[in-house]
């Protein structure tokens, strides 16, 4: 009898608990929405993305707090937001391949652009899901090679499996950044759902795979020579390139016909977030020319606002990492639904064998 | 003669040990030197040696993303170890010492949250604090780390407890002491090395955790595994090497003061002893 009583009365305590902080969360919810203007904004994206100058500045001039906070892994990022941790940011970076999902799935928010009157600035062609999220970067992945040490001149991604690159390359890693390029160098669809044709790419990099020296980190195998040839994208390439200043002999690899994955980061306000106007007001100031030109300056990726990039300095527009004259020609990663679990199992298979 | 033969025996059978630990600790400490020097390069990615530099030093105590975690990741290592060393005891004790029902299956379960991969238990646990509304931040991290460091402390502790401590708490409490008495002056010294590794084994464990504390931070802070985890993308920069420099020097001062002090002790324990 006793101890029932005991157990009644730590059920009600633990729940209560529970209720406790559920009630003073959703009322300090409605403070925040009463008040005219939030004076906090929570940013969850990547480390080393962003000017600490322009967030200050933004702080400053607006008088409130940012938190930035960093994501490991893209992967990462969404298990959280569809968990439910979405509430605890305002804003959050994803790239372009996770946005059908997100918008289906219904975890974020429509934004309203008339309070983002700079995203005019961005590049349509560059826009999925336009309604939802504003783009910030994007992201070329494509070879880059030593012009003095690579044994061949690449042309293609089938120069990728040639013998005479054994243990040259830096790659990046990931399924779906690995499989496009196999299927592409197969002639099929970047975003092929075919598991016959998945099986055939995996076949092409189990070769690739000989060839590879190391995976991340392709600026720094790069610049130390542990590699002669990296799969990589232009920003990383950009910094290699800058790293070896006068004596920069990487030279990017003359495509002629496959084309490129573009990919882009962007910033989406998860449903449930607290700050949704100071949300949107950063996204207009991050989307302003100047501010986005200053950005460029120590994160100098390829930039879909075109306004920026006009006003952006002369360093950044005559980047070496940039200048190639196939970028009309890319493709983008797609939701490929089911088949997802296929490209995982040969990605498995891929990294420790059969 | 059999006596040189067995010399040289001993002889060879030395320099294999000392090849064989020579080549284990080669592997344990060079990443470790290799790391240490790098806090010393003049570069910012650590692509490669490019020159002296003690910048990274002045800089990671200006820096302060890095030391605020450090902080953060310090304050949670310390509460978690002293919430499961004291919920550890209690159980330990309880499920050495008592017979009741589900004794057993509690026993057992203790061992699921070591087993269960710990992005299963993190992704759970966040599922359940969205769904009450429990805002993430330190408090979750905590609930976090106590989930995994309790079952530790608790196998970890009930291994000390032996069966003379039974007699001993007995005679105490014939003797007149009270329960708790008994319990401050007679059990806990009796356990009190398990105790101690107890709260060893969950600090290390809470301090380098990256799971849990990467699902279950909130948008202020996060915890300084988690913080360099994040710099992967770009490359981690050496003021990192600096900070690991630092703890790792810390770790060494604090380990030779421990055996300094223990032999002292020792020392004058044995002198009693003799008195």
């Amino acid at each position: 009898m006793k101890k029932a009583f005991l157990i009644f009365l730590t059920v009600i305590l633990v729940s209560s608990a529970f209720v406790g902080c559920k009630s003073s969360t959703s009322s300090s919810d409605n403070e925040d929405n009463q008040t005219a203007s939030s004076k906090e904004l929570n940013i969850y994206m990547w480390q080393q993305y962003i000017s600490d100058d322009l967030i200050s500045k933004f702080e400053k001039d607006n008088n409130v707090k940012i938190n930035l906070s960093y994501m490991s892994d893209n992967a990462d990022a969404i298990t959280k937001l569809t968990a439910g941790g979405g509430q605890e940011y305002d804003l959050i970076m994803t790239c372009d391949a996770y946005m059908e999902s997100l918008v289906k799935g219904g975890y974020v928010e429509k934004l309203n652009f008339d309070n983002i009157p700079n995203a005019s600035n961005i590049n349509e062609s560059y826009w999925t899901a336009k309604e939802y999220c504003v783009p910030y970067l994007m992201n070329y992945i494509y070879v880059v090679y030593n012009k003095d040490t690579s044994p061949i001149e690449i042309k293609s991604y089938n120069d990728l499996i040639n013998p005479a690159l054994k243990g040259q390359i830096a790659t990046i890693d990931g399924a779906r950044n690995l499989f496009p390029i196999a299927l592409v160098a197969l002639g099929y669809d970047p975003n092929s759902t075919n598991e016959n044709e998945i099986a055939e790419a995996y076949e092409w990099l189990v070769k690739y795979n000989e060839n590879v020296v190391a995976y991340g980190n392709a600026e720094q195998n790069l610049t130390n020579g542990t590699a002669s040839v990296a799969f990589t994208y232009d920003g990383n390439a950009s910094w290699a390139m800058a790293e070896l200043g006068d004596k920069n002999n990487l030279v990017i690899a003359d495509f002629d016909k496959d084309p490129v994955q573009l990919g882009f980061d962007l910033y989406v306000i998860p449903k449930g977030a607290k700050h949704v106007d100071l949300a949107e007001k950063f996204l207009n100031y991050i989307t302003n020319p100047e501010v986005m030109a200053q950005n460029l300056i120590e994160y100098p990726y390829s930039c879909p606002n075109d306004a920026a990039v006009e006003v952006a300095s002369d360093t950044y527009k005559n980047d070496p990492a940039r200048n190639f004259d196939y970028k009309q020609n890319v493709f983008f990663q797609k939701d490929v639904g089911e088949a997802m679990t296929i490209y995982n199992d040969y990605y498995q298979k891929l990294k420790v064998g059969e | 003669m059999s006596n040189s033969k067995l010399r040289k025996k001993n002889n060879l059978s030395n320099l294999i040990g000392m090849i064989y630990s020579l080549a284990i600790y080669t592997v344990l400490y060079i990443p470790v030197l290799v790391m240490m020097i790098f806090s010393f390069n003049n570069q910012r990615y650590n692509y490669y040696w490019n020159g002296f530099t003690t910048q990274w030093y002045a800089k990671l105590f200006t820096n302060s993303t890095v030391i605020g975690s450090l902080w953060y990741s310090v304050i949670i290592a310390v509460l978690a170890t002293l919430i499961s060393v004291t919920i550890g005891t209690i159980g330990a004790l309880g499920l050495r010492k008592y017979e009741f029902k589900g004794r057993k299956a509690i026993n057992n379960m203790l061992y699921i949250p070591i087993i269960v991969p710990e992005i299963v238990m993190a992704v759970a646990l966040l599922i359940v604090f969205m769904k009450v509304g429990f805002a993430l931040g330190m408090g979750s991290i905590l609930i976090g780390h106590c989930t995994f460091c309790i079952p530790y402390a608790v196998v970890t502790i009930k291994g000390r407890i032996s069966g003379d401590d039974y007699s001993l708490e007995e005679a105490s409490m014939d003797l007149g002491a009270s329960r708790i008495q008994t319990f401050i002056n007679v059990t806990l010294p009796s356990i009190f090395p398990g105790v101690m590794s107890a709260a060893f084994l969950s600090f290390t464990l809470s301090i380098d955790d990256v799971v849990m504390s990467n699902m279950l931070s909130g948008a202020k802070n996060s915890t300084l595994p988690v913080l360099i985890l994040s710099m992967n993308k770009s490359g981690v920069t050496p003021d990192i090497n600096a900070l690991t420099t630092i703890m790792i020097l810390i770790i060494v001062i604090a380990m030779i003061l421990n055996n300094k002090i223990n032999n002292a002790l020792k020392k004058r324990r044995k002198v009693e002893g003799i008195l």
